[in-house]
């Protein structure tokens, strides 16, 4: 595990400001450990800034890991639980040792050009962009950096190291996503290996958000995709620098692995805003003047829509006293007038209509015709003998008795008028409900029936009946 | 004399409503005059008849929705508790409508909207745009049932 020590605390270190100079650094191992400290301290800081920062101390930690200290793992272990995709990512990748074609020959890293390929690095940085957003200079500046590095290696290095090196992201790069990173996973830490991931990935992750016309946007992608793919398997929230390298490249497979392999809590939100949009919308289509741009002032528009709803119904209520006084009146003074005009209103306040309604529910229309024209004619017989009978009889059936206008106005609502359209007025119609509390089945069957005139037979004008209906 | 078929769909929930409501309006009786002056008495009808609205509407929605459910609830238990204040001189009835201000003074959104639809104070916002979906469809039936009786009869 030394090398993932090693690597581990490279990784720390990678989130330190270029504070520590990379020579102090990697010269003396023991302040590699303070910059840890620091690394710990300022990490929070550098998480948007992990790229550029990055590459002076990844690169001097690369170098540094290759005499092997001995650190324990307790000392690489983040006092801080939060540990950051970059901070993790890069173990992933000191993990995962690529499984190309990488020599020993890699590892001869000159240490004397690491001052050279440092102040390059810095200069870089320096010229380079701190976020994402820039991508085009951290381009320039990573290919800068590559081509300085492979120069470096070109001239302290051997060829076979040369060629390795640059075999590598040529290999990396023709690398399927999904294959890569199970490669980085499967493969064996190695020394040399862990350090050319570290390398790949670095200059992954200097690339990471932007894009290069030739060949090294082939390595860096793979790289920066590569690098993402085991930050999102180690279940780190994606934090920004992970979320700033994601939209900018086309890197749909990655970005669907990372929703799915991010913890169920971002997948759980996604889900709750998903239904939230939905039934959004859906209220949108119910309120009138669905401004569709923001959530906000949607909600107010439902929010004014209710109320409006709700003083509609208290002003209505305040005009129907007439109506209820005349609703009553009506159903009171039925006698001597054309009752014909009216449908019995029916059905209790509910309470009463529980257990009939359960009865009655089975068969709607077959039943209630029969008993409908039963109790019509019941109906007829005790309106010619009392209003009052009747209604109660018809309460107990729990029928209703309203004018046909009404009814007919009822069951066209959305045009109604203030004249009804009144039909042939000559017939009772008798309205026959049964009960509506059964949650399961709403069913209620109302039908209408002509029935033959009481009372006076004769036609009654559609006046008489306004009239009469309209009396208070 | 040639039957004429007004054909209400019974299971409409409009129809449903209008039923009950009717039915509901009708058991009001008044004895005295309608042209009753007195504001008291003209606010309390109409309140009553707000009342028996909601009732009748949450009713033909039933136990289904949480916001029926809500109101019904809310308007049994107002109604066992003036019963019961009835007898005694109703003390506690005022004390009970202290609404219990926002400490930040201004509600947010979610917070109105939970106000205004019954129930809506334990739900989660998914289920409450769920329930203001369905109680927005309901009152809207509302509305239009009650203009139609009111237009009927003011005519």
């Amino acid at each position: 595990m030394q090398p993932c020590s090693r690597e581990m605390q490279g990784m720390n270190s990678l989130l330190n400001p270029p504070q520590i100079s990379l020579q102090d650094l990697h010269n003396q191992q023991p302040q590699i450990q303070n910059s840890q400290i620091h690394h710990h301290q300022h990490h929070q800081v550098q998480n948007s800034h992990f790229d550029p920062t990055s590459q002076e101390d990844f690169l001097e930690q690369m170098f540094s890991t290759i005499p092997p200290p001995s650190y324990s793992w307790s000392d690489l272990n983040p006092t801080n639980l939060t540990k950051t995709a970059w901070e993790l990512k890069p173990r992933d990748l000191s993990d995962e040792s690529v499984p190309s074609n990488h020599d020993n020959n890699n590892v001869a890293f000159q240490f004397d050009d690491d001052s050279t390929l440092v102040s390059k690095l810095q200069n870089h940085q320096i010229s380079g962009s701190a976020k994402s957003a820039s991508a085009a200079a951290a381009a320039a500046a990573a290919l800068m950096l590559q081509q300085h590095l492979l120069m470096s290696r070109g001239v302290s290095g051997t060829g076979a190291g040369e060629s390795g090196l640059i075999q590598m992201p040529l290999s990396l790069g023709s690398d399927d996503v999904v294959d890569g990173s199970s490669s980085f996973k499967s493969a064996n830490p190695g020394g040399e290996g862990s350090v050319q991931a570290l390398y790949n990935g670095f200059a992954g992750s200097i690339h990471a958000p932007g894009q290069t016309p030739n060949q090294a946007q082939h390595f860096h992608h793979p790289q920066g995709q590569n690098y993402g793919a085991p930050g999102a398997v180690m279940n780190q929230a994606p934090a920004s620098g992970s979320a700033g390298s994601a939209p900018a490249q086309p890197r749909q497979r990655v970005r669907a692995r990372r929703g799915q392999a991010t913890d169920p809590h971002s997948i759980a939100e996604r889900l709750r805003r998903e239904r939230i949009a939905e039934r959004m919308k859906a209220l949108q289509e119910l309120v009138p003047n669905a401004n569709k741009t923001d959530k906000a002032s949607m909600l107010d528009e439902i929010i004014d829509y209710v109320k409006f709803l709700q003083l509609q119904v208290k002003v209505l209520s305040m005009s129907r006293l007439g109506g209820a006084a005349a609703v009553a009146p009506l159903v009171a003074d039925m006698s001597p007038e054309g009752g014909g005009d009216c449908i019995q209103a029916g059905g209790g306040n509910g309470g009463s209509l529980g257990g009939r309604s359960s009865s009655s529910n089975g068969h709607q229309t077959a039943s209630s015709n029969d008993s409908l024209t039963v109790t019509e004619h019941q109906v007829a017989k005790l309106m010619e003998e009392d209003m009052g009978s009747a209604m109660q009889y018809l309460q107990g059936k729990g029928l209703c008795l309203m004018p046909i206008s009404l009814a007919t106005a009822i069951s066209t609502v959305t045009c109604h008028s203030r004249n009804p359209m009144i039909g042939n007025i000559n017939h009772h119609s008798v309205l026959q409900s049964n009960g509506g509390e059964g949650p399961s089945s709403p069913s209620m069957s109302v039908l209408t029936v002509q029935s033959v005139t009481v009372g006076n037979g004769s036609g009654e004008a559609p006046v008489k009946d306004a009239t009469s209906v309209s009396k208070p | 004399m040639t039957p004429k078929g007004v054909s209400l769909n019974p299971n409409s929930r409009k129809t449903k409503f209008a039923r009950r409501f009717l039915c509901a309006l009708s058991q009001m009786r008044n004895p005295r005059p309608v042209s009753s002056s007195n504001d008291e008495e003209v606010r309390k009808r109409s309140h009553k008849i707000k009342i028996a609205a909601y009732l009748s509407m949450a009713r033909t929605v039933g136990s289904r929705r949480a916001w029926s459910r809500a109101l019904l609830f809310k308007l049994r238990t107002r109604a066992r508790r003036h019963n019961m204040m009835i007898g005694r001189r109703s003390l506690c009835l005022k004390k009970k409508r202290v609404i219990k201000n926002d400490p930040q003074g201004e509600l947010s959104q979610t917070n109105k909207l939970r106000h205004l639809v019954p129930g809506g104070k334990t739900m989660d916002m998914c289920s409450l745009l769920e329930e203001t979906a369905h109680f927005v469809t309901c009152l809207a039936t509302q509305v239009k049932v009650m203009q139609t009786i009111a237009d009927h009869f003011d005519k």
